[in-house]
């Protein structure tokens, strides 16, 4: 365990090099909130309720998921493992001894931590400093879920671009693979048609995939909403991740022993 | 024996594309695959200690057979041992005492510093504090970094990363070290001390090192036993002294001229190249000492370079038996 911690800590601090980027994920924490609070403050001008939000619980659901969001990179990871497959410079992670999905499981979450740390300390003070009416849960249980939700959100995020970044040793070239999933996780979470607008058998299918759970659920717990559901997320999100785990390790096992290209 | 092959076979399959638009959309429908065979019937034996070098042109299957013993990829057939392992299961407890060195990849994270990486391979190898704080210092002053651990890697040169990137590899205490092409695009230099590291090394803690390269100053200076690999099958395996002495016959003598001139070429040297100030002459070895006599003195000379002929002539010579 010991050598993946050092493993996160080594990629954090390498985030850490570039100050600009730094500034700019600070800045962005603040405009996000500030772009939220100007947009949906016109809009309830004339209205006291939107979805079923009121005010205080929009913006307070906004903040949340958009600094979800914003954590969510492990995209990197799938585009990280084809790009060396195919320059030839993945075996670097071949020949030293640890499991490797674990390695880049502990390399996003390094990249990660520091982005968390910002942009919680930012949203803090910007809720602080502009008296933003932030809604919360009060119930600890339901507060504990979402936070374990969106622990085991990022895991699957990342356990998934895994597994697509290993599909380049079966087929060389994944971006139709990365498009797909990109699509379906949109389409899933309410991004391309609001959930809403589609048969209720269909949403409520949805909810036994996991998209719907990385982002979207727990930032409604967070706020006090749909608290029925944890304990269900929590559970199809575990399967999911257990799923991928063990996927992973016999996709991996399996391709590397039968890639043939010049690439590892 | 430390590494052990009988008969390690590995075929390539390759998607052979027939030129042009028509070929490209033909080959959405049908493809056809040629094989390639990388490394055939391959035999090799490694005691412990020793410091192997493995020699050939480019694409004769020298990688391809590191590949293989460091369990990067699968062979085709045949059987393949290293430390009692068969290196493509990739057990951690295999993984943990070999070292793989290539030259044109890195095992450095170029954002952080040399010392921030040390740290990782230290957790990562499990090695404990008391044996990194003293192999550091060993390696730290053998490689002469001091200045350079807390410098980040992106900004280093070549052959400082290189030094680096060895300190890596021999932390953790490796039985085995494979090197290949470690003094690709280094200068005259920086390729003589990481000679001189190699050497140490070897002798000083006993690591086997099998060494990959087409540099003929490499494998002289630091094997005494040389594999000739050509079109994945091995062409020689023996003593080095002797096999450049029976098969390196010719040097390749670089004469610059003060201003242009036209010298005589005696009749024992071949002309490889020829312009107004510059002549390039392969000769055979025992000339050497004649061609420098005819023009030295004769002819106003700026630079003589004498080079050894090229692992390319050298392997066609043993393939040819001559």
């Amino acid at each position: 365990m010991k050598k993946y911690l050092e493993i996160a800590r080594a990629y954090m601090k390498a985030q850490l090099i570039w100050r600009a980027d730094t500034f700019v994920d600070v800045i962005l924490a603040v405009a996000k909130i500030l772009f939220a609070w100007i947009l949906w403050s016109i809009l309830f001008e004339e209205k006291e309720q939107i979805a079923g939000l009121g005010f205080q619980s929009m913006i307070s659901y906004y903040m949340i998921s958009s600094y979800l969001f914003q954590l969510e990179k492990s995209a990197e990871i799938s585009q990280q493992m084809t790009s060396m497959l195919r320059n030839g410079t993945f075996s670097k992670y071949m020949v030293i001894p640890v499991q490797t999905q674990g390695y880049f499981v502990a390399m996003e979450a390094g990249k990660i931590a520091f982005s968390a740390g910002i942009g919680f300390l930012a949203t803090v003070l910007w809720s602080y400093l502009f008296r933003v009416p932030f809604v919360q849960t009060s119930d600890l249980k339901i507060l504990l879920c979402g936070i374990i939700m969106v622990v085991l959100g990022l895991l699957f995020m990342a356990l998934l671009n895994y597994f697509l970044g290993i599909l380049t040793l079966k087929f060389e070239e994944i971006s139709t693979f990365l498009m797909i999933k990109d699509n379906f996780s949109a389409f899933v979470t309410g991004a391309v048609i609001p959930l809403a607008l589609l048969p209720e058998e269909l949403t409520a299918g949805m909810r036994f995939l996991p998209f719907y759970y990385v982002t979207y659920l727990p930032s409604m717990l967070f706020i006090g909403k749909c608290e029925d559901e944890a304990i269900t997320g929590l559970f199809v999100l575990s399967v999911w991740c257990i799923v991928f785990l063990v996927l992973n390790q016999a996709a991996y096992e399996h391709y590397r022993i039968k890639y043939d290209g010049a690439g590892i | 024996m430390i590494i052990e092959t009988e008969n390690l076979t590995k075929r390539y399959k390759r998607y052979k594309k027939q030129e042009g638009l028509a070929g490209s959309i033909k080959g959405l429908f049908h493809r056809e695959y040629e094989e390639k065979i990388a490394v055939a019937d391959f035999d090799i034996c490694v005691k412990e200690g020793e410091f192997v070098g493995l020699i050939g042109p480019n694409g004769a299957g020298k990688t391809t057979l590191v590949k293989m013993l460091t369990g990067i990829i699968a062979p085709t057939s045949g059987r393949i041992q290293v430390m009692g392992f068969y290196p493509n299961k990739l057990e951690n407890a295999f993984k943990q005492q070999y070292a793989v060195v290539m030259g044109q990849k890195s095992q450095l994270f170029f954002e952080l510093t040399a010392e921030d990486t040390l740290k990782l391979f230290k957790e990562i190898y499990r090695i404990p504090e008391n044996e990194y704080k003293r192999d550091k210092e060993f390696f730290v002053d053998l490689f002469q970094v001091q200045e350079l651990m807390n410098v980040q890697v992106r900004t280093l040169s070549l052959g400082e990363r290189m030094k680096l990137e060895l300190m890596a590899s021999l932390l953790h205490n490796p039985k085995i070290l494979f090197l290949d092409e470690p003094t690709i695009g280094l200068d005259a230099v920086a390729s003589k001390q990481i000679r001189t590291f190699l050497k140490d090394v070897n002798e000083s803690r006993g690591t086997t090192i099998l060494l990959t390269s087409h540099y003929m100053e490499d494998i002289k200076v630091l094997c005494k036993r040389s594999i000739v690999v050509n079109h994945g099958r091995k062409i020689y395996d023996g003593d080095t002294d002797l096999l450049f002495e029976r098969y390196q016959k010719s040097k390749r003598m670089t004469i610059y001229f003060e201003h242009s001139a036209e010298p005589d070429v005696p009749e024992y040297c071949r002309v490889l190249e020829k312009t107004d100030d510059k002549l390039v002459l392969e000769t055979s070895k025992q000339n050497v000492e004649k061609v420098l006599e005819s023009y030295i003195g004769h002819y106003p000379i700026r630079d003589i370079g004498i080079e050894d002929e090229d692992i390319g002539s050298v392997v066609e010579r043993i393939y040819k038996g001559v």
